[in-house]
């Protein structure tokens, strides 16, 4: 008996998106959201990237072939590669381009390459529909809370008036200034920044904003996540923007910026990753990728040379799990042939559904949380932003952020300069990511475990460590000691405006952070991080603890004691060799 | 169109060397200074109060590194974003070993910052000497800013976008023009040094990188070609106080008798604490710690050259 491999299922979504049959064209009221007009704009953005990326390449003779030689030269080389359906559909056009390049008159290349950029933006714009989006904001929690606990489905589905909300609402806390961001998105463009741990960051964040009643943003999604069909289709609808990382021609990421870029300058509230992928090590990034944080500063010069005021907002934000969906793939990853790991991930547990509903059940039997912390907002300068959206400066004063693309007394577009403010405003995020990351109780046991391992065992190589499965085991006190020392100090490093402490966990016991973590742990990861054995607790896994505690790693010498210090040193050089 | 005064924050001998530079190039100079004394340029006009300041667009910070972030604090209400601050100063800051650029950056709302570092003495640019320097700033207007101000064919002024490595590489210079001057006193001969200077400067590479900086800068003008000034005879101050130093004298009086506030003193220990937590060699630095403390220096070379040799 043959099957229809999932896999080509998943690939026909992708490549042909469902979309809901269009019976009458939604009209938008005037207060919705930008992103509500998208559609009836689609159009004009498309054709406004695809001019601006092919006249930036339409200087002359030589720049035109050298940008249509390097898409043939990437595109059929991938294709090739890659085979399949898409390339037996796609290489003759690259090929016959490639051919053809040479002999092409000055006008036929700029043609061609205004053919092609609008080819590349048609392909990575989204698409909005109204209708998806309010079926989502009301369907996929109570889907999804179903999944976690099936007796629960009828209820979350005709929810009585009243009751609770759902059950996913619950597991999910936001903290910040969510109200001070409503009035922001208002006057300016919002740009979402946050930190990267799991595939479920762009749904539970998408909900986040939902819950705290801001507005939707536009983001782009790696074409790895259309393999999942339910989130392919919702992706589809909601605004995703298709990002291919596969494809290399410049061009192509050029089009990505530019479609980024013009969505901001049009106000559009967006969403980027600065860590680029997830975090494989669970560190808070630190290294950024920043091309899309500079597509928004890009807008805002442009915007100002123009004479438009809208202003942007960076929102620095932190997704932080008490348990992670992918942590054993992820770390894994990180460790292979020491960081080479894998761009993209295409076979984790977020591709494997049992993983999911196992996860999800979990999650809600123990009602582990996910923190989402909106950070203070920054401008394109990474100075602060008030209440009333204007820049402030480190005097306390507003400033005018227009002033940074002046020169001599006019805004004038210079994208050195704007690279140079995007990797000072890349610093700043650095910074604040380690302000707002929230530490759960699963990151401490994990410190607390695993620094007495490195302790143990000074000087040893990482993989030899790692290796001492169950091989060193603590006092169920003394662990119970050395949590609650940690949670104090943390405690004083939140006073300091240096991190933050779960709020369940500032005056919890700190044997109740420790049945937490090891309950959270057992029974969701096939691996056992660490075993209750009674009088003690066993490291058991070294890499899953590393994993957990690496959220700590920017403050072990602070966390530490004159005891554990000599530990504290080796774990505070995690990332910076691996 | 004419040009923006050029802004230069402290009257000591290299603040006031670089607004005779400017003034030399036709530029007015606003130099802000909480001494009493005028200057004979009629291009240069001193000013008591930072806000005097507000109207040029390039600001040369030529204060002492400790004054630093004090006078930052001052500065802000009067900057925003379109001014450019590039500063002369040897330092990195607490025990971090923080650029001054970033202090610059973190405290007023002036973000196109700039270091100006190099084979430059103030005699020489106040004289308008052959000479040259280099500039560390991400952002080209700013180095466009410094040429223009002060830039000249006597002059020439190259730039890198690596500032953090340029503030290094000049803090490192400042140490070692100190143990240079101070080995000179004690006559230890020029192979000696040559090998003892060199090694300092891989020394150096090999904690830059823990710093944020390119170790490349560091064989530049900014690391490289400024210590070779150092001993080609540039008779800077931190040379004069390690002579001093080498005659017995107290670092006190050694500072008050070379008349300026030295730097690389304070850095040595902070460096090689630094090098000690990041876990990297450092024996050179910590050998002109000990000096710096009492330790007798030929005892401090011998026990360098007794170190086990290896590769370069």
């Amino acid at each position: 008996m043959t099957m229809r491999s999932p896999f080509k299922i998943s690939r026909r979504l992708s490549d042909r998106p469902l979309h809901l049959p269009r019976l009458s064209p939604y009209v938008p009221a005037p207060d919705d959201p930008a992103i509500f007009w998208f559609n009836s704009e689609r159009e004009d953005i498309v054709r406004e990237v695809a001019e601006r990326v092919a006249e930036a390449h339409s200087g002359g003779r030589e720049a035109m072939e050298l940008a249509l030689n390097d898409a043939a030269y990437h595109e059929i080389r991938r294709l090739e590669q890659q085979g399949g359906a898409e390339a037996a559909e796609q290489l003759p056009y690259w090929r016959g381009l490639s051919r053809r390049i040479a002999r092409m008159t000055d006008e036929e290349k700029r043609n061609a390459l205004g053919d092609l950029t609008g080819r590349l933006a048609g392909d990575v714009a989204g698409n909005f529909d109204p209708r998806v989006y309010n079926m989502a904001k009301h369907l996929v929690p109570r889907l999804l809370a179903g999944v976690m606990q099936p007796s629960s489905l009828p209820a979350e589905l005709l929810p009585k008036r009243g009751s609770e909300g759902s059950v996913i609402d619950r597991l999910l806390r936001i903290e910040g200034d969510t109200q001070a961001l409503g009035a922001l998105e208002k006057t300016g463009t919002l740009v979402y920044v946050p930190t990267h741990s799991s595939n479920l960051d762009s749904i539970v964040l998408g909900r986040a904003l939902e819950v705290a009643g801001l507005s939707p943003v536009i983001y782009g999604a790696g074409k790895n996540l259309f393999t999942n069909p339910i989130i392919s289709f919702f992706m589809h609808n909601l605004g995703a923007y298709r990002v291919d990382r596969r494809v290399r021609a410049r061009l192509y990421k050029e089009v990505l910026k530019v479609y980024s870029q013009v969505m901001i300058e049009r106000g559009y509230h967006s969403l980027f990753f600065p860590g680029g992928t997830r975090s494989r090590s669970n560190l808070i990034e630190s290294h950024l990728k920043l091309g899309l944080a500079g597509s928004a500063v890009n807008a805002f010069s442009n915007n100002r040379v123009h004479g438009v005021m809208r202003d942007v907002y960076f929102v620095p934000t932190t997704i932080n799990y008490e348990l992670v969906l992918e942590a054993e793939t992820l770390v894994e990853d990180w460790l292979q042939a020491a960081g080479q790991a894998r761009y993209i991930i295409d076979d984790d547990e977020f591709s494997r559904v049992e993983r999911w509903v196992a996860f999800f059940r979990k999650v809600v039997s123990l009602e582990a949380p996910c923190v989402i912390r909106f950070g203070d907002p920054i401008d394109c300068f990474g100075n602060s932003v008030d209440a009333q959206g204007r820049s402030i400066g480190p005097a306390g004063s507003p400033i005018d952020p227009g002033t940074y693309v002046l020169r001599r007394g006019k805004p004038v577009l210079d994208p050195a300069r704007d690279v140079s403010y995007t990797r000072d405003l890349g610093e700043v995020l650095v910074r604040r990511y380690r302000q707002e990351t929230v530490v759960m109780a699963t990151a401490i046991v994990a410190h607390v475990l695993y620094r007495r391992l490195v302790a143990r065992t000074l000087g040893m190589d990482l993989f030899a460590r790692l290796r001492l499965r169950g091989e060193v085991a603590l006092g169920r006190d003394e662990v119970i000691r050395e949590v609650g020392t940690l949670r104090d100090r943390l405690v004083e490093l939140q006073r300091q405006g240096h991190v933050r402490v779960y709020e369940d966990l500032v005056d919890a016991e700190p044997e109740a952070i420790v049945e937490r973590a090891l309950t959270v742990w057992s029974g969701y990861h096939t691996k056992v991080a660490a075993k209750d054995l009674g009088a003690e607790i066993t490291a058991e896994d070294p890499t899953l603890l590393l994993y957990y505690q690496n959220r700590l790693v920017p403050f072990a010498l602070e966390l530490c004691d004159e005891r554990d210090a000599p530990a504290a040193r080796e774990i505070a050089t995690i990332g910076r060799y691996l | 169109m004419s040009l923006p005064p050029v802004a230069v924050v402290g009257a000591g001998g290299f603040g006031q060397a670089i607004a005779h530079a400017a003034a030399r190039r036709g530029r007015d100079v606003v130099l802000w200074s909480r001494s009493e004394r005028n200057f004979d340029e009629p291009r240069i006009r001193r000013t008591a109060s930072l806000a005097g300041l507000a109207d040029s667009e390039v600001a040369f910070i030529a204060v002492p590194s400790p004054f630093v972030a004090d006078l930052a604090e001052e500065l802000a209400p009067h900057l925003d974003g379109r001014h450019y601050l590039v500063h002369v100063s040897r330092g990195l800051i607490g025990e971090k070993l923080m650029p001054i650029s970033r202090i610059l950056r973190e405290r007023t709302p002036a973000h196109r910052v700039g270091a100006l570092a190099g084979p430059l003495v103030a005699d020489a640019l106040r004289n308008g000497s052959p000479s040259g320097a280099i500039v560390g700033t991400r952002f080209p207007e700013v180095a466009d800013a410094v040429r223009e101000a002060i830039g000249s064919p006597a002059l020439r002024i190259y730039d890198t976008p690596d500032v953090v490595g340029v503030e290094v590489a000049s803090a490192m210079v400042g140490l070692l023009a100190l143990t240079a001057g101070y080995a000179q006193a004690m006559e230890v001969n020029g192979p000696t040094l040559a090998v003892f200077l060199t090694r300092a400067l891989a020394e150096a590479a090999r904690i830059a990188p823990t710093l944020g900086a390119d170790p490349q800068t560091l064989f530049g003008l900014a690391g490289m070609g400024d210590l070779m000034a150092v001993l080609a005879g540039d008779d800077r101050p931190e040379v004069r106080l390690g002579r001093a130093l080498a005659s017995g004298a107290s670092l006190a009086v050694a500072g008050e008798r070379t008349g300026a506030h030295i730097e690389g003193v304070a850095i040595a220990h902070r460096l090689a604490d630094h090098a000690e937590r990041m876990s990297l060699k450092a024996p050179i630095t910590r050998a002109i710690v000990g000096v710096l403390e009492g330790c007798p220096a030929q005892e401090a070379l011998a026990a360098l050259m007794a170190r086990e040799v290896g590769s370069e």
